[in-house]
């Protein structure tokens, strides 16, 4: 139990600061683009992002686990992509973080980045921790 | 106990003597420390059907890993299968520091480790030198990483 509150937890702040990160370089373009210098948000715009991460987290929770592999992860990987979606296009909805189509699609195609580039770093640094490991290995591996 | 320690100039030199009022197993595994460079347990051979077999003792350098199956405890070796009346836990405490948990039904040497690859659901695939495969779950993956020093 204790161990899924933290998986909560972890995963709560990594994908708040993802989704802050997406709102941010979306901010940025907009500068960019049209010179806008402020933006302003409502009062309960914070606050639902972190609830929208915490209710992106459960998923988490439910479908990733080490035990499946193959076919099996790989489906779960895809529900766990839907739910994620639809939570994060609920939210957007809901609390009014985009008020034109072409809001929501900067919000869809930033959620398949950010998705994709966790799953990229995810990767990554288990395969530098796989080159340690072994290295690590050769030096103490017995003879046979 | 008083341990007093000598140094010598040859290897040839180096030997122990252990003065203790009863040989019990503290004093026969620090023999077996000291003779063979690792413990040595009680074990039964097992054959195919996994039935009690001769009795030996069995030295934990030659353990490639260690596993539990309904309640019950089978040491692998290059090439047999052992049984023991000691639970994972016991063994976990008996064994040195070569070995580790890597799930929770497994304990494995690191030594006899070939290589290990990563899956893209957080787990490794060990292979040990006779060419079984075991899986490191992810939750003990920084066990192992912690014993390396990595």
């Amino acid at each position: 139990m204790i161990t899924k509150l933290k998986l909560i937890f972890n995963q709560t702040l990594m994908i708040s600061s993802a989704i802050l990160f997406g709102l941010g370089i979306q901010e940025l373009i907009e500068y960019l683009v049209t010179g806008e210098m402020y933006f302003t948000w409502e009062w309960y715009v914070p606050l639902s992002i972190i609830l929208c991460a915490c209710v992106c987290s459960v998923p988490s929770v439910i479908f990733i686990d080490d035990e499946s592999a193959g076919k099996a992860f790989v489906l779960k990987v895809v529900i766990h992509f839907v739910c994620i979606f639809a939570a994060v296009s609920l939210f957007a909805k809901l609390f009014g973080w985009f008020s034109t189509l072409a809001g929501y699609l900067v919000i869809a195609v930033m959620i398949v980045i950010i998705y994709a580039f966790t799953w990229i770093a995810t990767r990554w640094l288990a395969k530098s921790d796989e080159n340690k490991i072994n290295t690590a290995l050769d030096e103490i591996r017995d003879e046979e | 106990m008083k341990v007093t320690l000598e140094k010598v100039n040859t290897p040839e030199e180096e030997g122990a003597v252990i003065k203790a009022a009863e040989v019990n197993e503290g004093i026969r595994n620090a023999v077996d420390l000291l003779e063979n460079n690792c413990r040595r347990i009680l074990v039964s051979e097992l054959s195919e059907e996994r039935s009690s077999g001769e009795t030996v003792m069995l030295g934990t350098d030659q353990i490639y890993y260690t596993e539990s199956i309904d309640k019950k405890t089978f040491i692998y070796t290059k090439e047999k299968c052992y049984g023991t009346k000691l639970r994972l836990y016991e063994l976990e405490e008996t064994l040195n520091a070569n070995f580790f948990r890597c799930s929770k039904s497994l304990i494995v040497n690191i030594r006899k480790i070939r290589s290990v690859r990563s899956e893209l659901n957080g787990r490794m695939i060990a292979e040990l030198l006779n060419g079984e495969q075991l899986v490191i779950s992810r939750n003990y993956v920084k066990d192992l990483k912690r014993k390396l020093g990595v």
